[in-house]
């Protein structure tokens, strides 16, 4: 009895004259380049060629308007890096609120999630109550706490003193000292129900089994949150502690909206200062180094994760 | 006679398409920002199109006008009149060809007429003539005439009087200035700028301006001291942390309920003033800023400048338009009608005689002070962008101790000389 083989082509004119290599290269290669193209086309115009555009603008004296340019080099970053005074402070800024922004709304979330995952009924009007300010647009937020916070006349210095409570009428958005931290807070009242409902998310798809064998093994709610829930939202936790980190070197809206850097720079961060080189100083290309360099700042703590996955840590 | 129709058919085509060629319409564009600003300039501006059907006017409203421009002008499109914050604006899109030169029109369209001709030479980019000024502004002193009567006091005529009288004025648990840079952080120029012109003078601040003298000069020092000095007794707003703090309508509103005295500010302000002092029932007046001199020194501002796009397609419309909209008539309507900062154009004593006469006084008084060498400079229209922006960002550094009188204007110094090097100083009148 005869066997009939077939053998798998190997040569190009082979395969191209073989149609089932023909249809399996149309509908794993050919068809999913053609549906992602439009979007790759998109992605090539507005962030490919801009973020080349930046880099070569980094580069040069370009103050926003006169299309003639001239190529520096790397003087920008050399002032940017040695010279500029107010570039490390806002740095610093940019720091001390990425270290507010890695614990108080992480504590805060997953305390709330983890209480929240415990409720059977009422919850959602929990949620949403704590997720309303989130919706909210940040001009509206900090017209609010503008207005709330306001020393004379504001809600909480006005209920303090009519209940003879002395210490509120504070302008905490006028202090050195208090500025850039009340924004924190104000961003913070803003953001942490997102956080919060991210992890009750992934609270919620831990299976309850778990829970179950740690009550048999005599695991108190402390230890059920630190052997169970922690292991389980992990992944979430660490890719929100990365994107949180990035945001933070991101940071503008609330801070121009409320004191735009002030007083005195207390509240300035690199991306206030950016928008000032770019649209008020005319200083495009210092600008366009700024945002080099935060960029650079991203792609640094974007690689501190890519190195800990790569260690085994579940991100 | 089916061809007879077809035939009929494309004659009274033809005849639309003349006609409607006949009525072509030259559209000419103006970028404006979206408000109450716009809601009364907009319908006077919109006037212009009754004159001549030909030649229309449009206005687009913009959340970010300036920005919205500037870009779309660097991009080749834009608004074919296009307005900038001020003449330190104009000199870079002059040199980036992004503005026409208007001389012909000028010439041609009367525009010495009626401009003063200090106003048109702000406009001068490199001898030629890229933009006219609008918005005139100066900065006085209000006052609260009710509280300044109920405590005997006269306004300060010079900077000794008005020290005394500050002290007096907190000592009465008053606040002394109502003010606040919470809804407007560069309001910190206003004080900067007055404060040299009324302390180190005007020509000191002339001479700064042109490189003669630097800006650690002794006079500067002095002057920068005395703002300081105000700062730290809590003279603005009740205190430095309040002053940040305090936005528009309080400072507004401090003025009005008799909870400040006075209030440094530009002529911008009576707008506001009318409203809220007609809501508290307490007048108001204002006097100029107290000199050191005791002379009357008042500067001069301009809120913003129209030019015309190089990308225009009807350059001739836009300078029309130009013409009407800086015409003393149009302008005597918008400073009627909507207290508008007239451009700087000789408006009829008929015209401000329609005028409260505390605004009519205003407007006379800086007249008669830029004709008698007694005017001054505001930060906004003479400084170059950078030191200008330094000056507004850096002197809150000042306030809150963080650095000295002498390191602030120091920086300065350097700063500004850099672009007075580069060629970047707007254009200052000889004087």
């Amino acid at each position: 009895m005869a066997v009939l083989t077939q053998q798998k082509p190997t040569t190009v004119i082979e395969k191209l004259s073989d149609e089932i290599w023909r249809k399996k290269f149309l509908r794993n290669v050919i068809i999913p380049w053609v549906f992602i193209a439009p979007l790759l086309i998109i992605h090539i115009f507005v962030v490919a060629i801009p973020a080349v555009q930046g880099v070569y603008m980094s580069m040069t004296d370009w103050g926003g308007i006169n299309p003639n340019v001239n190529f520096i080099g790397l003087d920008n970053y050399h002032e940017l890096l040695f010279e500029d005074k107010s570039f490390g402070k806002s740095l610093n800024n940019n720091i001390v609120w990425m270290l507010f922004f890695l614990t108080v709304p992480f504590i805060l979330a997953l305390f709330c999630a983890s209480m929240l995952a415990q409720i059977k009924r009422g919850g959602m009007l929990y949620r949403s109550i704590l997720f309303i300010p989130y919706v909210l647009a940040s001009v509206v937020t900090t017209t609010i706490w503008k207005n709330l916070l306001n020393p004379k006349d504001g809600i909480v210095a006005a209920s303090a003193r009519a209940l003879g409570i002395e210490g509120f009428e504070v302008a905490f958005l006028g202090r050195t000292d208090t500025a850039l931290m009340s924004i924190a807070f104000i961003d913070n009242w803003h953001f942490w129900g997102f956080l919060m409902i991210l992890f009750l998310a992934a609270m919620q798809a831990i299976p309850p089994v778990l829970y179950d064998a740690a009550k048999i093994d005599g695991a108190n709610r402390w230890q059920e949150f630190r052997h169970v829930t922690l292991p389980g939202i992990r992944p979430i936790v660490l890719f929100m502690f990365m994107m949180v980190a990035i945001w933070s070197f991101l940071a503008f809206d609330y801070i121009w909206l409320i004191t735009q850097g002030g007083p005195g720079g207390a509240s300035e961060v690199i991306a206030t200062q950016l928008y000032k080189n770019a649209f008020q100083r005319f200083e495009a290309g210092y600008a366009a180094a700024q945002g080099v360099v935060i960029s650079i700042f991203a792609g640094f703590i974007i690689m501190i994760f890519v190195m800990l996955r790569r260690r085994g840590w579940d991100i | 006679m089916k061809h007879l129709k077809i035939l009929a058919l494309l004659a009274i085509l033809l005849f639309a398409i003349s006609a409607a060629g006949a009525q072509d319409v030259t559209t000419v564009t103006l970028w404006f920002a979206e408000g109450s600003t716009l809601d009364c300039w907009g319908p006077i501006m919109l006037e212009f199109n009754d004159i001549d059907p030909a030649v229309q006017l449009e206005i687009v409203p913009q959340a970010d006008t300036w920005n919205a421009t500037r870009t779309a002008v660097v991009g080749g499109g834009g608004p074919d009149i296009v307005r900038t914050p001020g003449p330190s604006f104009v000199y870079e899109m002059a040199q980036a060809g992004l503005i026409l030169p208007m001389d012909t029109f000028a010439e041609s369209m009367g525009w010495s007429d009626f401009f003063f001709d200090w106003a048109l030479d702000l406009g001068l980019v490199d001898g030629q003539l890229y933009s006219l000024s609008d918005e005139l502004e100066t900065l006085v002193m209000y006052y609260n005439v009710d509280v300044f009567e109920a405590n005997g006091w006269t306004p300060p005529e010079t900077m000794d009087e008005l020290n005394a009288l500050g002290e007096e004025v907190a000592a009465a648990g008053y606040t002394v200035f109502s003010h606040g840079n919470a809804s407007w952080r560069p309001s910190n120029e206003w004080f900067v700028g007055e404060y040299m012109t009324q302390i180190a003078g005007p020509h000191n601040v002339y001479k700064a301006l042109t490189g003669q003298i630097p800006w650690t000069d002794e006079s500067m020092v002095e002057a920068m001291e005395v703002l300081d000095a105000h700062m730290q007794a809590g003279w603005y707003g009740g205190g430095i942390d309040l002053y940040f703090t305090n936005e528009g309508p309080t400072r507004r509103a401090m003025l009005a309920d008799g909870t400040a005295a006075m209030n440094i500010e530009g002529s911008w302000a009576i707008r506001d003033l009318s409203t809220y002092h007609a809501e508290s029932g307490q007048d108001w007046n204002w006097v100029s800023v107290p000199s050191k001199t005791g002379a009357d020194h008042f500067t001069i501002g301009m809120g913003n400048t129209s030019s015309i796009n190089a990308n225009s397609a009807h350059p001739e419309a836009a300078a029309q338009f130009l013409t009407w909209y800086f015409s003393p008539e149009t302008q005597g309507k918008m400073l009627t009608n909507c207290l508008k900062g007239p451009a700087p154009v000789s408006i009829s004593e008929e015209v401000m005689g329609e005028l409260d006469p505390r605004i009519a006084k205003v407007y006379a008084d800086l007249s008669d002070a830029s004709a008698n060498d007694r005017y001054g400079y505001t930060t906004w229209t003479f400084w170059p962008p950078k030191s200008d922006v330094y000056i507004y960002e850096e002197v809150e550094r000042v306030w809150t101790g963080e650095i000295t009188v002498e390191e602030y204007l120091e920086g300065l110094n350097e700063l500004f000389a850099e672009e007075l090097e580069a060629g970047d100083i707007p254009p200052i009148p000889l004087r």
